[in-house]
């Protein structure tokens, strides 16, 4: 094994390991959501500030590998795809805890009723369900795989594009709880951003594996 | 976690090269040639088990600094070193040093490959014989040795009495590091020891770097920066005959604290 | 005319101008040796080479010239040879770069310019008189060896110059002394040209007649020579000595002693030759 295989092994070992963390800070958001545990709020709080070590240190490591090794063909591809990977896991990390965050704010819980309109539950697990899927991709090196995250990526949009007017029918029905409302609205946008980065990750996926940039492309 | 875990220890290891014992220790050296100041008042100190690369320009006393280590300088005209260098604590330019086993301990391969124009086995068994090893057994033991070292055994282990003149460039200069290996030294001086290799082999040459620095401690001279970034774990500037900058390899490469430094590392240098 | 033209032109006149010198010198030896070879061949036959010398011509025999030439040849390259390369490995490896390194530098080329006729003068002087050796083979051997040894020590330098000094530095790198560096990796690896050197100075040494005349050689030793100190003549001599009489058969005589003196010149020269060859074949730096 060669001095850059050994880096490039360490730099993938660190990825996937961040995403590890990233998947179960946005679980604990679901939890957190759910049973309105203030605990777990601070526990992912916590947790955030080891998502952002480990993107330093993946960068660190990054720059290193480019600076002493100068890795060439797939090797950068890998680098580089690895480099923007870290930088979606981290704002998939930010909304997990900007997730976690709205129960500090709700002075009470949502409701099984209204969660389960809006399909609240049904869009956390599809969006932890692309997490899974992608990053076995990386593991694997599987693009079968990380394509299969695009279509998953409608669920979610299809969600997102009918959340706006079931907020309005309960802000309606219910005008008193419109701040309930809002924040849950805004939690489903973030799981929308949280399914465009899964989504991010697998292109750059596929630009490390096949060469191929997808971006800004229509994907089928 | 896990691997969290183990990127805590291995930057724990990478700490541990600063305990490590210091091995060579230059004290203010000056060197001239005649009038011609090579060397300006350099201080350095290198620690055991470690790859140290020396860049810099042509002419800028790499070389001639490497060759302190083992007074290969001696033979030259109007030497003239000033200043102290430990070698293992012992000053080696002190005057009753025995030159011979100084160099027993600090061996030294070369920018092109020079293997004696002998057999394969007679190059590699020649510095345990002029050392006055007679035992056979035990200089083939270290002859079959040294070759596995540098990965040469599988390639020519059937041609041990072949000259060694009829190998590739590449296999010759691993030869050449096999005989050094043989005398079991614990420091391995290289100049530019891939400058005359083509890529395979300097790739070979440089893998080989990566398991000798377990055994040995190696401070290599080259032109290629790129090399010295892959290989070293500390490296040392020259310009003019100044030691500019000695840092990690990592710092001089990302982030050097002098302009001229970073100039040469980027190529803009002048 | 172009410049390409005229140029083309010097270089064609050039060219055949060096073909014409060439075969000047060709030519020549070419009609000396048909030469001799037409009055000298018949002459050679077991018995002339095993003859003593006669007054009759057809009796008369080169034994005793030809004895004096291997005895003297044998003890000269003795001689000369480990002092002559001794000397050259000193000035070589050892000897520093010093205004005294030069003046000894200066003074050995100027010896090997010295005429011969010097060196029998100094022979006389030293080995003959002084040591007491008397017109001895010994005495000759010793002032020839003297005659060839600047030679010798040139040619040597030069063949150890030739060996790389990356050879020597690899030896000394690996803490080898000097010596051992000179014993085993430098002189191996010069020896065919030190070798080489030493032949084409003794081949020189065979067409030597005027200082081993000064120092003693007879022309004629009715017996060959059984010790060092025995009196002794040598074939340029012999060859001399017959064609200065004025009979026809010595003159034949004298023309086939010089085939077989030519012979032995050639004969060394081939070894030379072969010996070059052979270790520049087997070292390939």
């Amino acid at each position: 094994m060669t001095h850059l295989d050994s880096e490039l092994k360490q730099i993938k070992q660190q990825v996937i390991e961040m995403m590890t963390l990233v998947r179960n800070q946005l679980a604990k958001g679901k939890n957190a959501v759910l049973t309105f545990d203030k605990d777990l709020v601070h526990e992912i709080n916590a947790n955030e500030k080891r998502v952002n070590a480990m993107e330093l240190s993946i960068d660190r490591a990054i720059e290193n590998t480019l600076a002493l090794y100068t890795p060439v063909a797939v090797d950068l591809r890998f680098v580089m795809a690895s480099f923007k990977i870290s930088a979606d896991l981290e704002r998939i990390g930010d909304n997990a805890v900007g997730i976690a965050k709205y129960i500090n704010h709700v002075n009470e819980q949502l409701t099984a009723a209204d969660l389960d309109k809006i399909k609240f539950v049904e869009m956390y697990e599809n969006a932890l369900l692309m997490l899974e899927n992608v990053f076995e991709a990386f593991e694997k090196e599987d693009t079968k795989l990380a394509r299969e995250v695009f279509v998953k990526d409608k669920v979610l949009n299809k969600i997102n594009l009918n959340a706006a007017s079931i907020t309005i029918q309960f802000i309606q029905q219910t005008p008193d709880k419109i701040n309930n409302y809002l924040y849950l609205l805004s939690i489903i946008r973030k799981l929308e951003r949280v399914g465009d980065l899964a989504k991010n990750i697998a292109e750059e996926l596929i630009f490390y594996i096949e060469a191929k940039v997808l971006k800004h492309h229509k994907k089928k | 976690m896990q691997v969290l875990e183990k990127q805590q220890i291995m930057t724990g290891s990478q700490k541990l090269i600063e305990e490590k014992k210091t091995i060579i220790e230059a004290r203010d050296v000056n060197v001239f040639y005649g009038h011609f100041q090579a060397l300006k008042g350099i201080n350095l100190t290198i620690k055991e088990n470690s790859v140290t690369a020396f860049i810099g320009p042509s002419g800028c006393g790499k070389s001639t600094f490497l060759r302190c280590f083992n007074r290969m300088n001696d033979y030259i005209d109007e030497f003239c070193l000033d200043g102290e260098i430990l070698i293992d604590n012992n000053k080696i330019y002190w005057n009753k040093i025995v030159v011979e086993e100084l160099r027993k301990e600090v061996g030294m391969v070369f920018q092109k490959p020079n293997p004696f124009p002998k057999t394969i086995f007679e190059n590699v068994a020649y510095g345990l014989k002029i050392h006055g090893i007679k035992d056979k057994t035990y200089i083939e033991e270290q002859v079959v040795k040294s070759l596995k070292d540098v990965a040469l055994w599988d390639e020519v282990k059937d041609d041990l009495k072949k000259s060694a003149l009829a190998l590739s460039g590449g296999q010759q200069q691993r030869l050449c590091i096999a005989r050094t290996l043989a005398v079991e030294p614990k420091i391995i001086l290289m100049d530019e020891p891939t400058s005359a290799l083509d890529p395979i082999s300097t790739a070979k040459i440089e893998e080989l770097l990566f398991d000798l620095k377990q055994k040995y401690t190696i401070v290599i001279v080259t032109h290629n920066m790129q090399q010295a970034a892959r290989i070293s774990d500390k490296t040392a500037f020259f310009y003019m005959g100044d030691l500019i900058e000695y840092d990690d390899t990592k710092t001089i490469f990302t982030n050097p604290k002098q302009e001229k430094t970073q100039n040469y590392i980027t190529g803009r240098f002048g | 005319m172009t410049n390409a033209l005229k140029n083309k032109l010097i270089d064609n006149a050039f060219k055949v101008f060096g073909i014409i010198c060439t075969l000047f010198g060709l030519v020549i030896l070419g009609i000396l040796i048909f030469n001799i070879a037409e009055v000298g061949l018949t002459r050679i036959d077991w018995n002339f080479i095993t003859s003593l010398p006669s007054r009759k011509a057809e009796k008369a025999g080169i034994y005793t010239a030809l004895m004096g030439t291997v005895w003297i040849l044998f003890l000269t390259a003795i001689i000369a040879f480990p002092i002559g390369v001794g000397a050259g490995i000193y000035l070589e490896e050892y000897g520093k770069k010093s205004k005294w390194a030069n003046f000894l530098e200066i003074n050995i080329s100027n010896l090997a310019g010295v005429p011969s006729i010097i060196y029998g003068l100094l022979g006389l002087e030293i080995f003959v008189r002084a040591f007491n050796m008397g017109g001895s083979i010994l005495a000759g051997s010793f002032t020839l060896a003297l005659l060839i040894l600047p030679i010798i020590i040139v040619s040597t330098r030069e063949a150890l110059k030739a060996v790389p000094s990356s050879i020597k530095d690899a030896s000394v790198a690996l803490g080898a002394s000097k010596w051992q560096t000179i014993w085993n990796q430098t002189l191996p690896a010069s020896i065919g040209g030190v070798l080489t050197g030493v032949i084409l100075a003794i081949s020189r040494a065979i067409g030597e007649t005027a200082p081993l005349i000064v120092v003693g050689a007879l022309a004629y030793v009715p017996f060959a020579p059984s010790s060092p100190m025995d009196e002794f003549t040598v074939m340029p001599i012999q060859i001399f000595n017959w064609v200065s009489r004025p009979q026809h058969e010595f003159a034949v005589n004298a023309a086939a002693a010089i085939i077989i003196l030519l012979l032995i010149t050639f004969m060394m020269n081939g070894v030379a030759v072969y010996y070059r060859n052979k270790w520049q074949k087997k070292i390939k730096w």
